[in-house]
């Protein structure tokens, strides 16, 4: 189809759709003026009945938590796809050393570099782990902080090269990581049904409000996100850093010394 | 006033549209996809505010205060990390089209055929190749 007539089909959906999609933004509530039904009951109901402060965290993990374990395996799903395709054209055994992109120096880094990230980089993971924990409490959870921790991976390539970064992060732990994060979410729900309640089911002690250790259940299942957030963000950086190197040809092997 | 919002919302959807319609580089595409995205953001977040509430967390304030919407943050939350890995898997296609077919450009994505059968022949510019089904 020419570029032309993608334009014009566009146009016409475009205005068959327009007045429907005016009529649906006339008939919304105002902005600002009032919330749904739902979510004010939430907003009354869960620290009371939960003992958490964060109602996002309630809602993710005990309120709607069945839904967040379907988020969970689409992000399992998504993830082990992106690796699948990059690793199968690139082959397994590669995966275990650092490649060299072949005709590129090594460009040594300044030592202002390497020490603003041997400052950073922990620093990062230290304000991740503390999302994490702190998800039942105050704003964050297993997301925000698993993505903060896999970001924070990131400044050890920068302050130490890409042999520096393979040699700290193993691509099967990374695997570990975010398989059994998915596993330890998929239990929770399930572990509750040998004592004979629902299906994830709080049954842990809920612990006091506005205190680390509140929540209960939701705790180990905001683990279990964290876990397979972090393994699975940086298997997506690894993968796709691996992507621009390029395997050694057997058939020139004069190629690799730069 | 208060459509602002969602005629902003609308605006990002209808623009990410666009230039999903126009592509020429699918890099190009997928960014689109996260504009188109990001009007969800907009709207869902939009829905859920209501003046004069404060954040649904309460550990500064008392339960019982005002708060916005938790279920729609919630949502915004879902969206964004799974448009974050989408958009990975979606750049990965990318890739793997590129490495076949040798552009980004979604005009000159041709059908995939079994390797083996007819040579490599994918470069060639043939009329009416997008139009034969891969059988």
């Amino acid at each position: 189809m020419s570029p032309n007539a993608r334009i014009v089909l566009l146009a016409l959906a475009g205005l068959v759709l327009l007045p429907g999609a005016a009529a649906v933004i006339a008939g919304l509530p105002a902005f600002g003026s009032t919330i749904a039904q739902y979510g004010e009951r939430i907003n009354a109901v869960a620290p009371e009945a939960r003992h958490v402060a964060n109602m996002v965290s309630a809602i993710n993990f005990d309120l709607r938590g069945l839904d967040t374990l379907g988020e969970e395996f689409m992000l399992l799903a998504a993830i082990t796809g992106t690796v699948v395709l990059l690793r199968g054209r690139r082959g397994e055994g590669n995966t275990e050393r650092a490649m060299r992109r072949p005709g590129r120096a090594v460009i040594p880094r300044s030592e202002a570099v390497v020490l603003a990230c041997r400052i950073a980089g922990p620093l990062t993971a230290l304000f991740g782990l503390y999302v994490v924990l702190h998800a039942t409490v105050t704003p964050g959870g297993g997301f925000q902080g698993g993505v903060i921790l896999a970001s924070g991976t990131l400044l050890i390539y920068l302050g130490e090269g890409y042999a520096g970064w393979r040699d700290a992060i193993r691509s099967h732990w990374l695997d570990a990581l975010e398989g059994g994060g998915a596993l330890l979410f998929a239990l929770c729900g399930l572990a509750p049904m040998l004592t004979g309640a629902a299906f994830m089911q709080n049954i842990l002690p809920l612990g006091t409000f506005r205190d680390l250790f509140s929540g209960g259940l939701m705790l180990v299942e905001n683990l279990g996100v964290a876990l397979a957030v972090t393994g699975g963000f940086t298997q997506l950086f690894l993968e796709f850093m691996e992507e621009t190197r390029e395997a050694r040809e057997p058939e020139e092997p004069g190629e690799e010394s730069a | 006033m208060s459509v602002l919002p969602y005629a902003v919302a609308a605006w990002l959807f209808g623009i990410g549209l666009y230039g999903i319609a126009t592509s020429r580089n699918f890099i190009h595409l997928v960014g689109c996809l996260g504009v188109c995205q990001s009007a969800t953001y907009v709207l869902l977040l939009g829905l859920g505010y209501r003046w004069g509430s404060i954040a649904p967390i309460f550990y500064d304030h008392p339960p019982g205060t005002p708060a916005v919407d938790p279920v729609m943050q919630a949502l915004v939350l879902t969206d964004i990390v799974v448009g974050a890995t989408l958009t990975a898997l979606l750049l990965v296609l990318t890739i793997q089209a590129y490495k076949r077919g040798g552009s980004l450009d979604p005009e000159k994505l041709r059908p995939m055929r079994a390797v083996g059968q007819s040579g490599r022949d994918r470069g060639s510019n043939r009329v009416g190749d997008g139009e034969r089904k891969a059988s």
